[in-house]
Protein backbone atom coordinates (compact mmCIF):
# COMPACT_ATOMS: atom_id res chain seq x y z
CA UNK A 1 0.00 0.00 0.00
CA UNK A 2 1.25 3.46 -0.86
CA UNK A 3 2.27 5.57 2.08
CA UNK A 4 1.30 9.18 1.44
CA UNK A 5 4.15 10.45 3.57
CA UNK A 6 6.81 8.76 1.40
CA UNK A 7 5.29 9.23 -2.10
CA UNK A 8 5.65 12.90 -2.69
CA UNK A 9 5.04 14.13 -6.22
CA UNK A 10 7.95 16.55 -5.90
CA UNK A 11 10.29 13.57 -5.49
CA UNK A 12 9.06 11.95 -8.69
CA UNK A 13 11.91 12.15 -11.20
CA UNK A 14 11.21 10.43 -14.52
CA UNK A 15 14.25 8.99 -16.27
CA UNK A 16 14.57 9.33 -20.03
CA UNK A 17 15.32 5.96 -21.61
CA UNK A 18 15.80 4.98 -25.21
CA UNK A 19 13.35 2.36 -26.59
CA UNK A 20 16.15 -0.23 -26.83
CA UNK A 21 17.28 0.41 -23.26
CA UNK A 22 16.10 -3.05 -22.03
CA UNK A 23 18.60 -4.74 -24.38
CA UNK A 24 21.51 -3.17 -22.48
CA UNK A 25 23.36 -2.24 -25.66
CA UNK A 26 25.70 0.22 -23.96
CA UNK A 27 27.26 -2.48 -21.80
CA UNK A 28 27.58 -4.95 -24.71
CA UNK A 29 29.20 -2.66 -27.27
CA UNK A 30 32.69 -3.39 -28.54
CA UNK A 31 35.16 -2.04 -31.07
CA UNK A 32 34.24 -3.04 -34.63
CA UNK A 33 36.48 -5.89 -35.90
CA UNK A 34 36.54 -8.41 -38.76
CA UNK A 35 35.34 -11.27 -36.58
CA UNK A 36 31.67 -10.50 -37.16
CA UNK A 37 29.88 -9.71 -40.41
CA UNK A 38 27.26 -7.32 -39.07
CA UNK A 39 27.52 -4.52 -36.56
CA UNK A 40 24.66 -2.48 -35.23
CA UNK A 41 23.76 -0.15 -32.44
CA UNK A 42 21.04 2.25 -31.55
CA UNK A 43 21.78 5.95 -31.85
CA UNK A 44 19.66 6.77 -28.84
CA UNK A 45 17.67 9.83 -27.88
CA UNK A 46 18.16 12.07 -30.88
CA UNK A 47 15.89 15.01 -31.55
CA UNK A 48 13.26 14.55 -34.26
CA UNK A 49 11.25 17.43 -35.66
CA UNK A 50 8.42 16.93 -38.13
CA UNK A 51 8.09 19.70 -40.67
CA UNK A 52 5.14 20.05 -43.02
CA UNK A 53 4.45 22.64 -45.67
CA UNK A 54 3.98 23.25 -49.37
CA UNK A 55 7.29 22.83 -51.19
CA UNK A 56 5.81 24.65 -54.21
CA UNK A 57 5.52 27.75 -52.05
CA UNK A 58 8.78 29.71 -52.46
CA UNK A 59 8.14 31.68 -49.25
CA UNK A 60 7.93 28.43 -47.24
CA UNK A 61 11.12 26.98 -48.74
CA UNK A 62 13.03 30.25 -48.32
CA UNK A 63 11.92 30.60 -44.71
CA UNK A 64 13.02 27.03 -43.89
CA UNK A 65 16.32 27.48 -45.72
CA UNK A 66 17.14 30.62 -43.77
CA UNK A 67 16.05 29.13 -40.42
CA UNK A 68 18.13 25.96 -40.89
CA UNK A 69 20.96 27.49 -42.92
CA UNK A 70 20.78 24.61 -45.41
CA UNK A 71 18.71 23.95 -48.51
CA UNK A 72 15.53 21.98 -47.84
CA UNK A 73 15.63 18.78 -49.96
CA UNK A 74 12.56 19.17 -52.17
CA UNK A 75 13.44 16.41 -54.67
CA UNK A 76 11.60 13.14 -54.07
CA UNK A 77 13.50 10.73 -51.80
CA UNK A 78 16.40 13.13 -51.32
CA UNK A 79 17.99 14.20 -48.06
CA UNK A 80 20.80 16.36 -46.79
CA UNK A 81 23.30 16.00 -44.01
CA UNK A 82 24.07 19.07 -41.98
CA UNK A 83 26.53 20.07 -39.29
CA UNK A 84 23.91 19.30 -36.65
CA UNK A 85 22.12 16.27 -38.14
CA UNK A 86 20.07 15.59 -41.23
CA UNK A 87 16.88 16.48 -43.09
CA UNK A 88 14.90 13.58 -44.55
CA UNK A 89 12.31 13.99 -47.30
CA UNK A 90 9.36 11.84 -46.28
CA UNK A 91 6.69 12.96 -48.75
CA UNK A 92 6.10 15.95 -51.07
CA UNK A 93 4.94 18.04 -48.10
CA UNK A 94 6.68 16.42 -45.13
CA UNK A 95 10.22 16.29 -43.79
CA UNK A 96 11.87 14.78 -40.72
CA UNK A 97 14.68 16.78 -39.17
CA UNK A 98 17.08 14.89 -36.91
CA UNK A 99 19.51 16.56 -34.56
CA UNK A 100 21.17 16.18 -31.19
CA UNK A 101 18.47 16.12 -28.54
CA UNK A 102 19.56 19.32 -26.85
CA UNK A 103 19.45 21.22 -30.14
CA UNK A 104 15.85 20.50 -30.91
CA UNK A 105 14.38 23.39 -28.97
CA UNK A 106 16.54 25.95 -30.75
CA UNK A 107 15.85 24.41 -34.20
CA UNK A 108 12.14 24.20 -33.55
CA UNK A 109 12.14 27.77 -32.27
CA UNK A 110 14.01 29.03 -35.32
CA UNK A 111 11.58 27.23 -37.65
CA UNK A 112 8.52 28.46 -35.80
CA UNK A 113 9.75 32.04 -35.89
CA UNK A 114 10.59 31.88 -39.58
CA UNK A 115 7.31 30.18 -40.51
CA UNK A 116 5.06 32.30 -38.29
CA UNK A 117 3.00 33.72 -41.18
CA UNK A 118 3.21 30.74 -43.52
CA UNK A 119 0.82 27.80 -43.64
CA UNK A 120 2.99 25.04 -42.18
CA UNK A 121 3.52 22.76 -39.21
CA UNK A 122 6.52 22.20 -36.95
CA UNK A 123 6.20 19.47 -34.32
CA UNK A 124 8.73 18.06 -31.89
CA UNK A 125 8.47 14.30 -32.42
CA UNK A 126 11.52 13.32 -30.36
CA UNK A 127 9.52 10.93 -28.23
CA UNK A 128 8.27 9.10 -31.29
CA UNK A 129 11.32 7.91 -33.21
CA UNK A 130 14.65 6.20 -32.84
CA UNK A 131 17.55 5.35 -35.16
CA UNK A 132 19.63 2.21 -35.57
CA UNK A 133 22.97 2.19 -37.35
CA UNK A 134 23.75 -1.02 -39.26
CA UNK A 135 27.17 -1.66 -40.76
CA UNK A 136 29.71 -4.37 -41.50
CA UNK A 137 30.58 -6.44 -44.58
CA UNK A 138 27.27 -8.36 -44.51
CA UNK A 139 25.01 -5.44 -43.59
CA UNK A 140 23.40 -5.39 -47.04
CA UNK A 141 22.61 -9.12 -46.89
CA UNK A 142 20.94 -8.72 -43.52
CA UNK A 143 18.88 -5.80 -44.76
CA UNK A 144 17.83 -7.81 -47.81
CA UNK A 145 16.32 -10.34 -45.40
CA UNK A 146 14.26 -7.57 -43.82
CA UNK A 147 13.01 -5.30 -46.58
CA UNK A 148 11.53 -5.55 -50.08
CA UNK A 149 13.49 -2.51 -51.29
CA UNK A 150 16.23 -3.06 -53.89
CA UNK A 151 19.27 -1.78 -51.99
CA UNK A 152 21.25 -1.32 -55.22
CA UNK A 153 18.99 1.68 -55.81
CA UNK A 154 19.97 3.29 -52.52
CA UNK A 155 22.67 5.79 -53.41
CA UNK A 156 24.18 8.25 -50.96
CA UNK A 157 21.93 11.23 -50.30
CA UNK A 158 18.77 9.23 -50.81
CA UNK A 159 16.16 8.27 -48.22
CA UNK A 160 13.38 5.76 -48.83
CA UNK A 161 10.35 4.79 -46.82
CA UNK A 162 9.80 1.07 -47.24
CA UNK A 163 8.91 -2.10 -45.38
CA UNK A 164 10.82 -3.79 -42.59
CA UNK A 165 9.16 -7.15 -42.01
CA UNK A 166 5.58 -6.19 -41.29
CA UNK A 167 6.45 -2.58 -40.46
CA UNK A 168 7.56 0.53 -42.25
CA UNK A 169 10.78 2.46 -41.71
CA UNK A 170 12.97 5.09 -43.36
CA UNK A 171 16.33 4.02 -44.67
CA UNK A 172 19.38 5.95 -45.80
CA UNK A 173 23.01 5.12 -46.30
CA UNK A 174 25.82 7.32 -45.10
CA UNK A 175 29.52 6.58 -45.22
CA UNK A 176 29.83 2.87 -44.38
CA UNK A 177 26.53 2.30 -42.66
CA UNK A 178 22.78 2.08 -43.11
CA UNK A 179 20.65 4.30 -40.93
CA UNK A 180 17.24 2.87 -40.00
CA UNK A 181 14.78 5.45 -38.70
CA UNK A 182 11.51 4.12 -37.29
CA UNK A 183 8.78 4.60 -34.72
CA UNK A 184 9.80 4.07 -31.13
CA UNK A 185 7.21 1.36 -30.57
CA UNK A 186 8.70 -0.72 -33.42
CA UNK A 187 12.11 -0.86 -31.74
CA UNK A 188 11.72 -4.23 -30.04
CA UNK A 189 10.44 -5.96 -33.18
CA UNK A 190 13.09 -4.43 -35.45
CA UNK A 191 16.01 -5.14 -33.12
CA UNK A 192 15.03 -8.80 -32.62
CA UNK A 193 14.45 -9.16 -36.37
CA UNK A 194 17.93 -7.77 -37.03
CA UNK A 195 19.53 -10.05 -34.44
CA UNK A 196 17.84 -13.10 -35.98
CA UNK A 197 18.64 -12.09 -39.56
CA UNK A 198 22.29 -11.47 -38.69
CA UNK A 199 22.74 -14.84 -36.97
CA UNK A 200 24.55 -16.55 -39.90
CA UNK A 201 27.03 -13.70 -40.27
CA UNK A 202 27.87 -12.94 -36.65
CA UNK A 203 26.24 -9.97 -34.92
CA UNK A 204 28.09 -7.44 -32.82
CA UNK A 205 27.07 -4.30 -30.96
CA UNK A 206 29.18 -1.53 -32.46
CA UNK A 207 30.81 1.20 -30.46
CA UNK A 208 29.24 4.50 -31.45
CA UNK A 209 31.18 7.53 -32.53
CA UNK A 210 29.73 10.86 -31.61
CA UNK A 211 28.76 11.61 -35.22
CA UNK A 212 25.19 12.17 -36.43
CA UNK B 1 3.16 -9.36 -56.83
CA UNK B 2 3.75 -6.49 -59.16
CA UNK B 3 5.67 -3.25 -59.23
CA UNK B 4 4.09 0.20 -59.02
CA UNK B 5 5.82 3.44 -59.89
CA UNK B 6 4.72 5.93 -57.23
CA UNK B 7 4.00 9.33 -58.84
CA UNK B 8 5.18 11.12 -55.69
CA UNK B 9 8.40 9.16 -55.03
CA UNK B 10 9.14 8.78 -58.78
CA UNK B 11 10.41 5.28 -58.22
CA UNK B 12 9.18 1.76 -58.98
CA UNK B 13 8.44 -0.06 -55.74
CA UNK B 14 7.12 -3.47 -54.72
CA UNK B 15 3.38 -3.89 -54.33
CA UNK B 16 3.99 -4.79 -50.67
CA UNK B 17 4.68 -1.10 -49.92
CA UNK B 18 1.23 -0.08 -51.15
CA UNK B 19 -2.33 -0.53 -49.98
CA UNK B 20 -5.41 -0.74 -52.14
CA UNK B 21 -7.82 2.19 -51.89
CA UNK B 22 -10.81 1.10 -53.98
CA UNK B 23 -12.22 2.30 -57.27
CA UNK B 24 -11.17 5.81 -58.26
CA UNK B 25 -13.45 8.76 -59.05
CA UNK B 26 -16.64 7.41 -57.51
CA UNK B 27 -18.75 10.56 -57.31
CA UNK B 28 -20.04 11.25 -53.80
CA UNK B 29 -23.69 12.44 -53.78
CA UNK B 30 -23.76 16.20 -53.25
CA UNK B 31 -26.46 16.11 -50.57
CA UNK B 32 -26.26 12.84 -48.57
CA UNK B 33 -29.08 14.00 -46.23
CA UNK B 34 -31.68 13.96 -48.99
CA UNK B 35 -30.32 10.93 -50.81
CA UNK B 36 -32.61 7.90 -50.96
CA UNK B 37 -31.40 4.81 -49.13
CA UNK B 38 -31.15 2.94 -52.38
CA UNK B 39 -28.96 5.46 -54.19
CA UNK B 40 -26.79 5.99 -51.09
CA UNK B 41 -26.36 2.21 -50.89
CA UNK B 42 -25.39 2.18 -54.56
CA UNK B 43 -22.79 4.87 -53.92
CA UNK B 44 -21.32 2.93 -51.01
CA UNK B 45 -21.37 -0.62 -52.30
CA UNK B 46 -22.04 -0.88 -56.03
CA UNK B 47 -18.67 -0.71 -57.77
CA UNK B 48 -17.83 -1.52 -61.37
CA UNK B 49 -15.72 -4.61 -60.62
CA UNK B 50 -14.71 -5.16 -64.24
CA UNK B 51 -12.60 -7.92 -65.70
CA UNK B 52 -10.02 -5.85 -67.51
CA UNK B 53 -8.95 -2.22 -67.19
CA UNK B 54 -9.83 -0.61 -63.90
CA UNK B 55 -9.13 2.87 -62.50
CA UNK B 56 -8.30 2.49 -58.84
CA UNK B 57 -6.72 4.33 -55.94
CA UNK B 58 -3.65 3.08 -54.13
CA UNK B 59 -1.86 4.47 -51.09
CA UNK B 60 1.92 4.34 -50.74
CA UNK B 61 1.47 3.30 -47.13
CA UNK B 62 5.07 2.55 -46.14
CA UNK B 63 6.61 5.31 -48.25
CA UNK B 64 5.25 8.80 -48.81
CA UNK B 65 1.78 7.87 -47.46
CA UNK B 66 0.11 9.67 -50.38
CA UNK B 67 -2.77 8.36 -52.44
CA UNK B 68 -2.61 8.19 -56.22
CA UNK B 69 -4.46 6.60 -59.12
CA UNK B 70 -3.43 3.46 -60.94
CA UNK B 71 -4.92 2.01 -64.11
CA UNK B 72 -4.62 -1.74 -63.76
CA UNK B 73 -5.87 -4.72 -65.69
CA UNK B 74 -7.64 -6.85 -63.10
CA UNK B 75 -7.24 -9.98 -65.21
CA UNK B 76 -3.45 -10.03 -65.48
CA UNK B 77 -2.08 -7.23 -63.23
CA UNK B 78 -0.57 -5.22 -66.08
CA UNK B 79 -0.62 -1.49 -65.42
CA UNK B 80 -0.75 1.46 -67.81
CA UNK B 81 0.56 4.01 -65.37
CA UNK B 82 0.16 5.76 -62.05
CA UNK B 83 -0.72 9.43 -61.66
CA UNK B 84 -1.56 11.89 -58.94
CA UNK B 85 -5.32 12.28 -58.47
CA UNK B 86 -5.42 15.62 -60.35
CA UNK B 87 -3.42 14.31 -63.33
CA UNK B 88 -5.40 11.10 -63.51
CA UNK B 89 -8.73 12.93 -63.42
CA UNK B 90 -8.02 14.58 -66.79
CA UNK B 91 -7.01 11.32 -68.45
CA UNK B 92 -9.97 9.51 -66.88
CA UNK B 93 -12.45 12.17 -68.02
CA UNK B 94 -11.07 12.17 -71.56
CA UNK B 95 -11.32 8.38 -71.64
CA UNK B 96 -14.88 8.37 -70.28
CA UNK B 97 -15.93 10.98 -72.84
CA UNK B 98 -14.86 8.75 -75.73
CA UNK B 99 -16.15 5.51 -74.19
Amino acid sequence: MLNSTTTNISEFSPVMQSPLHPFGLTSKQEKVNDGKGVWANEIPLLGYISLRGNSQNAAFVNAVNSALNVALPTQACSMSYTAWGSILWLSPDEWLITCKRDQRASLQGALETALADIHSQVVDNSGGYTTVLLKGKNASEVLHHCTVYDLNMLQAGKVVGTTFGKLNFYLHQHEDGYYLVFRRSFADYIWRYLERSALPYGFGIAQLNDGL
Amino acid sequence: MFVIKCPHCFEAREEEEFSYGGEAFVARPTSPETESEESWGDYLFMKRNPKGWHWEMWGHSTGCRKFFVLKRNTANHTTVGAWTLAEARKIYDAEEATA
